[in-house]
C-alpha cells in the first residue's frame, strides 16, 4: 500500500515527525516501509509569467522567453510547443536541482538562457498520472496563479511524500487509509481523528432494485441506486491521493469509488444504471463462459469463480473487476452502488487464474474489515451527493447479512511477562492498549481488551502481547537462554554415519555436490536399482521437474557433462540424498569419478579413476563405517548392464544384502548423457545405517615371526583372483595373516588363454613360532589344491 | 729414541696429506701394517738392555697410538666431507612444484548447515531430519496453517495427491517432533533440510532450497530466550560481536512473530551496498510457537511455551561467501565448489 503523508495528515499531527523518522518508526513496530518517494522534486522554482515568447533565430523549435517572476525579466530559452507569451508557468531559476538536472546559467545557439520553463515530468511527477500535452510540454499553471510564489510544489499539491508500505499477510487492516492512521497514531502515540460518515446512506426513496446473492462465497451485498449524478473531473485533492497511491484519475465517479476503497479498504463497485435496465444483481459461481472486463480484455470465466450477473448476463467478474458493458463513463447519468463481501480464496484463486491482481482483488484476498460494507457507501453516498451533484437517491439493498460482534481478549500481566520474558507493568501494557483503541479494562492482575473491527488479526492472548511487545519495542527484551534442565545433543547415527562419509570422501579428493530432486522422466527410466513406483507431482513446474528422482546417477552424469563442457578435467564428485518411489525412500549414496583421482605429471602420480580405484575407496570407506573386506561380497553385475559396462561393473553385497552397484559407466549411455569414459557407484546407505558395524576391539600385537612366500600361478584367464584367495583361505586356515595380489601379467612367456598371478602369502600363528615343518607342507597342500581345482601352475 | 720422532712425525704428516679414503687406508697399511715403520721399530727392541725395553716400548706404543688417533681423525674428517659431497651431489630445485593431492570439499550448504548443527547440538539440541515427501498434515495443518491458506494453492506447493506433497519448509520436521515426543518436556531439536516450492528458478530463487529450524518447548521459555539463543547463532555465523535485532513480523507457526535482523557483517553496521545501507541483514524469522501448534500437538499451552526460528541455508551462504546467484548451489561447477577448499 502506498501512504500519502498528506493524506495521513488529514487524520493525524505529524508535526515534528519526518518522513524518513516516520518510516523507521512503521518498520521497527511491523509495518515495513520499503520506500521513500517524494511525489515531485526541485529546489529554486519559482511561479513565473512568460511575458513574450519569441522564435529564437537559430532554431526552428526553441522559443526565447522573457519571463518575469518577480525578480525583473529575464530570458530563458525555451522548446517546449506549448509555450506562448501570457502563461503562468513553472520556473526552474539557475542553480534549481531537479531529479534529472541542475540548471545553469548558459547559452542556447547564442541565445542567453537563465533557468527553464518546466514541465511536471521534469519535476519527477509520474508520467503515469499526466496527459500526452503535459508530457510533451511545460506545465501552464491557471491564470491565478500567483507569480512570484516559491512554494511551487505545495501549490501544485506535490509536496506530498509516499510510504511504500509492506504489510504482512495478516494486517489487512493496513490496506485502508483510515487503519493505516490509527496505525501510525498507536506507534506515534497520537491521537488519530476519523472521520464518520455514519448514516449518509440512510437516506433514499423506495427502490425497485433487488439484489440476490446465489451463492455462500457472497454472504453480503449492498445496492444502492443514484439516480443521477454528474460525471466530471475529481477534485484536485482527490486526483493527487489517489496518484500518490498507484491509482489513475478517471472521472469524479470512479475516482470516487477508488478513493473511497483506499479510505476504507472495502472495495466499491459503480455501475451505470442505464445499462443495468433489470435493476437486478444476481451473484452466481457456477458457470463457464467468456466475459470482456473493463480493461477491454476478454477474459475465461469457469465454475467457481463468482460472477455479477444482471437480467441473467454476465457484467463483472466479482470482486475483481467489472464488465465492459456496464461501466462508467462520460455518457453516465445514474449508478447502482456495489458493497460486497467476497469470499477471500475465490478471489484469490480467480484473480491468480486470470492474472488479474487489481487493487480490489488484493483487498478481497487479504480479507475485509467486517463493517466495512457500510462504511463505505456511507462515505461514497456522502462523496457523490458532494462532489458528483448526486440526486435521487434511492433506500439501500442488503443481500445477506454482518454477522459481527466486537471480540474481547483477556490476558493476564503475568502470563504476558512469562511469554516475554519481561517486566512490564501494568501501566506500561495498558498505555499501549489505549494507544491501539483496544479500550483495556484491568482486573486485578488481568486485563480485557475490546478490538476494534478493523483489527481482524487480534484472537487470543497471545496476539495482544504481540501487539505490547512491537509497540514497546523489541529493543527491551534482554538477551537470556532457556532455563531448563541439561540435555546431551548429539547426532544420530545416520547423522554420524553421513558426517564420516564425507569426511572420508572430501579426503580422498572427491567434491560433494547437491543436484535437484525433482527430474524429468527419463531419468526416472535411467534409474539405478529403482525399487517402486515413480512418484509423479500432481501440480509440476515443468516437463523437466515432474518426477521426485529414484536415483541419483542420471543427475551425477548431467552434472559432469556440465563441468566437462568447460573443459573441467579430474572431475571427481559425490552426492548423498534420498531417492524415493511410492511410499518408499532411501538415502543413497552417489561416486562419479572421471579422468584421474590424483594427478601431478611432474611427480609421476596418476590415479586413474577407473574401476579399481573406485573399488578401492568403496571398501576402505565401508570398512571404515565399521564394514571390514572380509563382510563385503562382490559379485559380477547382472542386475544393470545398461547403465553399466556389463564386464567391468559388480554388484557390491554386505552378506546377503545389495549394497549397489559399482562400475564403468555403459559407454553407450555415458554418451547418451553426453560424458567422456567415467566410473559410476550408487549405494544404499539405508542399509549401511541399519547394519551393525564391527566395533573396534584391540588384538594383541603379533608376538611370533611370519613367514612369507611370494608365488606366481598361471591359470586361464576367466579364473578370478578371488577363487584363487578363497582356496588358499580355505586350505591354509587360521594360519594365513594375509595375502596379497601384486602382479597379475598376460603376454609374452606366458601361455595363450592364460595369465599370471603373482601372490604373496604371510603364515603366521598367534601363539607359536611356525617352523618348517608346519609351513613347507601347507604350503605344498595349498599349491596342490590350487592345481587340482584350477589347474594353477607354479610359473617357471 | 729419535727414530721412534722421526716415524711418528713422517706417518702423520703423511696422513694430514691423504684426501681420500683410500689414500689414508693405503696410509694405514703402510704405518701400521706388519712390514711397516712401527713394526720395524719393534724389531730394534731385540737389540736394548732389559732397562731400555720397557721405556722403549712405551715409546713405540705411544706412537702406535698416536698415528691410529690420527688416521681415525682423518677419516672422520674425509668422511664428513664425502658425505658433504654426495650431498651436493643430491641437490634438487626445490622450487619445482610438489604432489599437492587435491582435498575434496563439502558443499557449501553442507558446510553452513554442519556449523548450525554443532553450534546447537553444543547447546544440547539434537538434530532431526524427515521425509521431504510429507503429509499436508504434517507441512501445513500442524503448523496452523487453515485449508485455505495461500501456501495450500497448487500453485505454491509442489502436491503429489490430495494428501502428499514436497514438503515447503522444515516445519514439517518440527510439528513431526511435537507430535513424537507426546507432551514429554524439553524439546531441543535442530531441523536441517531440503525444501521445494513452486517457484521459478533465477538468481534469487529456487524451487529447491534449503532450511534449518531450531524449536524449544519446554516450561517458562520466553521471547528473551529466543533472543539470547539467536545471538549465538549470529555470531557463529558471521563472526563474534554482532548484534542482533527483532522486527515484527507474521507466521502462522509463531506468536508473536519476528523478523531477525543482525548487523551487517561486511560493514559492521555502518552501511553498505549488501545492507542496503541498512546496517541491518536479515537471516531468520521466529516466534513464541502459537499456542494451536502446541495443542494439536497435545501439549497444554497454558503449562509450557517455546519457540521457534528457521532461516534458508542458501541465503546464509550467499551473505557470508558474497554469492551472488541461487543457482550456483545446484549447477554444481566445479569452480564454484572449489571456492569452498579452506577452513573458514
Amino acid at each position: 500500500m502506498k501512504v500519502s503523508i498528506n493524506w495521513l495528515k488529514e487524520y493525524i499531527s505529524l508535526d515534528g515527525v519526518s518522513a524518513n523518522e516516520l518510516a523507521n518508526a512503521l518498520t521497527t513496530a511491523g509495518l515495513e516501509i520499503e520506500g521513500v518517494e517524494p511525489v515531485a522534486k526541485g529546489t529554486n522554482l519559482v511561479i513565473g509569467e512568460v511575458l513574450s515568447c519569441v522564435p529564437h533565430p537559430d532554431s526552428d523549435h526553441l522559443n526565447v522567453c522573457m519571463v518575469e517572476y518577480g525578480e525583473g525579466p529575464t530570458q530563458i530559452v525555451c522548446g517546449a510547443p506549448n509555450c506562448t507569451s501570457g502563461i503562468k508557468v513553472i520556473v526552474a531559476k539557475v542553480g534549481a536541482e531537479l531529479p534529472a538536472i541542475t540548471i545553469k546559467a548558459a547559452k542556447v545557439r547564442g541565445q542567453e538562457s537563465n533557468g527553464m520553463l518546466c514541465s511536471l515530468r521534469e519535476l519527477g511527477v509520474n508520467e503515469k498520472y499526466l496527459t500526452e500535452a503535459q508530457i510533451n510540454g511545460i506545465e501552464i499553471l491557471p491564470n491565478d496563479a500567483p507569480v512570484g510564489n516559491t512554494e511551487v510544489l505545495k501549490y501544485l499539491g506535490y509536496d506530498d511524500v509516499v510510504l511504500d508500505a509492506s504489510q504482512t499477510p495478516n494486517r489487512a487492516d493496513c490496506m485502508a487509509m483510515w487503519s493505516v492512521a490509527k496505525e501510525v497514531g498507536a506507534v506515534l502515540r497520537r491521537e488519530a481523528k476519523l472521520p464518520s460518515y455514519e448514516g449518509a446512506s440512510k437516506i433514499g426513496n423506495p427502490t425497485t432494485l433487488k439484489i440476490i446473492s446465489k451463492s455462500e462465497k457472497c454472504p453480503h451485498f449492498l445496492g444502492k441506486i443514484v439516480g443521477k449524478v454528474i460525471v466530471k473531473e475529481s477534485p484536485k485533492w482527490m486526483q493527487d491521493y489517489l496518484h500518490a497511491a498507484g491509482i489513475r484519475a478517471i472521472n469524479n465517479v470512479v475516482d470516487i469509488s477508488n478513493y473511497v476503497m483506499l479510505e476504507t479498504g472495502q472495495p466499491l463497485h459503480f455501475y451505470d444504471l442505464a445499462k443495468m435496465p433489470h435493476k437486478e444483481i444476481t451473484v452466481i459461481d457456477d458457470v463457464d463462459m467468456k466475459l470482456t472486463a473493463l480493461d477491454g480484455i476478454e477474459y475465461e470465466v469457469q465454475k467457481g469463480d463468482l460472477l455479477i450477473t444482471t437480467g441473467g448476463k454476465a457484467t463483472g467478474i466479482a470482486g475483481i473487476m467489472g464488465g465492459d458493458d456496464s461501466k462508467i463513463d462520460e455518457t453516465t447519468t445514474g449508478i447502482i452502488i456495489e458493497a460486497a463481501h467476497f469470499n477471500h480464496v475465490s478471489i484469490r484463486n480467480t484473480a491468480k487464474r486470470l492474472g488479474l491482481m487489481t487493487e480490489a482483488a488484493s483487498r478481497y484476498i487479504k480479507g475485509l474489515e467486517p463493517l466495512a460494507q457500510n462504511k463505505a457507501v456511507d462515505r461514497a453516498v456522502q462523496l457523490l451527493i458532494e462532489y458528483a451533484d448526486a440526486s435521487e437517491l434511492e433506500e439501500t439493498v442488503e443481500a445477506g447479512c454482518v454477522n459481527y460482534s466486537p471480540i474481547q481478549v483477556t490476558e493476564t500481566l503475568e502470563h504476558c511477562n512469562e511469554l516475554l520474558g519481561t517486566t512490564f507493568k501494568m501501566d506500561e501494557v495498558t498505555e499501549v492498549l489505549k494507544a491501539l483503541d483496544f479500550n483495556p479494562v484491568v482486573n486485578g492482575t488481568s486485563f480485557t481488551c475490546t478490538i476494534p473491527s478493523y483489527r481482524t488479526d487480534i484472537f487470543i492472548r497471545e496476539d495482544i502481547d504481540e501487539e505490547i511487545i512491537r509497540l514497546i519495542g523489541f529493543d527491551s527484551l534482554n538477551k537470556t537462554l532457556p532455563k531448563m534442565e541439561a540435555t546431551a545433543g548429539k547426532l544420530t547415527h545416520r547423522q554420524a554415519l553421513r558426517r564420516e562419509t564425507k569426511q572420508v570422501f572430501t579426503g580422498l579428493g572427491m567434491r560433494e555436490v547437491i543436484t535437484y530432486t525433482l527430474v524429468k522422466e527419463q531419468y526416472m527410466n535411467d534409474a539405478v536399482l529403482p525399487f517402486g513406483q515413480h512418484i509423479q507431482l500432481a501440480s509440476p513446474m515443468s516437463e523437466d521437474r515432474k518426477y521426485i528422482r529414484n536415483s541419483m546417477m542420471p543427475s551425477m552424469l548431467e552434472c559432469l557433462a556440465y563441468n566437462q563442457a568447460r573443459k573441467a578435467d579430474n572431475v571427481n564428485l559425490f552426492e548423498i540424498s534420498n531417492v524415493y518411489e511410492k511410499d518408499k525412500v532411501q538415502e543413497r549414496v552417489g561416486i562419479l569419478l572421471s579422468d584421474s583421482l590424483q594427478e601431478n605429471r611432474l611427480q609421476k602420480v596418476d590415479i586413474k579413476s577407473d574401476f579399481f580405484t573406485l573399488k578401492g575407496i568403496v571398501m576402505s570407506w565401508l570398512a571404515k563405517l565399521g564394514f571390514a573386506s572380509e563382510r563385503i561380497v562382490i559379485k559380477e553385475n547382472t542386475l544393470d548392464t545398461i547403465h553399466f559396462h556389463p564386464y567391468r561393473s559388480a554388484e557390491v553385497y554386505l552378506q546377503n544384502d545389495l549394497i549397489g552397484i559399482i562400475g564403468e559407466v555403459h559407454p553407450t549411455y555415458a554418451k547418451a548423457m553426453d560424458v567422456a569414459p567415467c566410473v559410476y557407484a550408487e549405494l544404499n546407505f539405508d542399509l549401511l545405517v541399519n547394519a551393525k558395524g564391527t566395533k573396534v576391539r584391540f588384538v594383541p600385537l603379533d608376538r611370533y615371526p611370519s613367514v612369507s612366500r611370494d608365488i606366481a600361478l598361471v591359470v586361464t584367464v576367466d579364473t578370478t583372483a578371488q577363487s584363487i584367495l578363497d582356496i588358499i583361505k580355505k586350505v591354509g586356515k587360521r594360519l594365513i595373516q594375509s595375502t596379497e595380489v601384486f602382479d597379475v601379467y598376460q603376454g609374452e612367456h606366458v601361455e595363450k588363454g592364460c595369465k599370471s598371478i603373482a601372490l604373496n602369502i604371510v603364515y603366521q600363528a598367534t601363539d607359536h613360532t611356525l617352523t618348517d615343518d608346519e609351513v613347507v607342507p601347507l604350503h605344498q597342500e595349498i599349491l596342490s589344491e590350487l592345481e587340482s581345482k584350477l589347474n594353477a601352475k607354479l610359473r617357471g | 729414541m729419535e727414530k721412534v720422532q722421526l716415524v711418528q712425525q713422517e706417518a702423520l704428516q703423511k696422513i694430514e696429506a691423504c684426501t681420500t679414503m683410500d689414500e689414508l687406508q693405503q696410509a694405514k697399511v703402510t704405518y701400521l701394517g706388519k712390514k711397516g715403520p712401527v713394526q720395524e721399530l719393534m724389531t730394534l727392541m731385540k737389540d736394548l738392555s732389559p732397562e731400555e725395553k720397557p721405556a722403549f716400548g712405551q715409546e713405540v706404543n705411544v706412537c702406535k697410538q698416536a698415528i691410529a688417533k690420527a688416521i681415525e681423525d682423518k677419516q672422520q674428517i674425509l668422511e664428513v666431507s664425502a658425505m658433504a659431497s654426495k650431498l651436493e651431489k643430491e641437490k634438487i630445485d626445490i622450487t619445482l612444484p610438489g604432489y599437492e593431492p587435491v582435498l575434496g570439499t563439502l558443499h557449501p550448504l553442507s558446510v553452513i548447515s554442519q556449523e548450525i548443527e554443532d553450534l546447537f547440538v553444543g547447546m544440547g539440541y539434537d538434530v532431526s531430519e524427515g521425509p521431504e515427501v510429507e503429509l499436508d498434515l504434517y507441512n501445513f495443518e500442524r503448523a496452523n496453517i487453515p485449508a485455505d491458506h495461500p501456501a495450500r494453492d497448487m500453485q505454491d506447493t509442489f502436491f503429489i495427491n490430495a494428501e502428499e506433497l514436497l514438503r515447503t519448509h522444515t516445519t514439517a520436521i518440527q510439528t513431526r517432533e511435537l507430535e513424537k515426543a507426546q507432551g514429554k518436556m524439553p524439546i531441543k531439536v535442530i531441523c536441517p533440510g531440503k525444501v521445494y516450492r513452486r517457484d521459478d528458478d533465477d538468481a534469487t530463487h529456487s524451487h529447491q532450497f534449503t532450511q534449518v529450524e531450531g524449536l524449544v518447548v519446554g516450561e517458562g521459555i520466553t521471547l528473551a530466550d529466543l533472543k539470547g539463543t539467536l545471538k549465538f547463532m549470529a555470531d557463529r555465523m558471521f563472526g563474534e560481536g554482532r548484534e542482533i535485532r527483532f522486527r515484527p513480523s507474521y507466521f502462522q507457526f509463531t506468536e508473536p512473530s519476528v523478523e531477525v535482523d543482525v548487523t551487517c557483517h561486511i560493514c559492521g553496521g555502518k552501511g553498505c551496498s549488501v545492507c542496503k545501507g541498512t546496517g541491518w541483514i536479515e537471516i531468520l524469522g521466529a516466534g513464541m510457537v502459537h499456542p494451536n501448534v502446541l495443542e494439536m500437538a497435545g501439549f497444554d499451552s497454558k503449562k509450557c511455551s517455546g519457540f521457534a526460528f528457521g532461516a534458508g541455508i542458501e541465503r546464509i551462504a550467499m551473505l557470508k561467501y558474497g554469492i551472488d546467484d541461487i543457482r550456483n548451489f545446484y549447477i554444481n561447477d566445479v569452480r564454484f565448489l572449489k571456492t569452498f577448499n579452506r577452513f573458514d
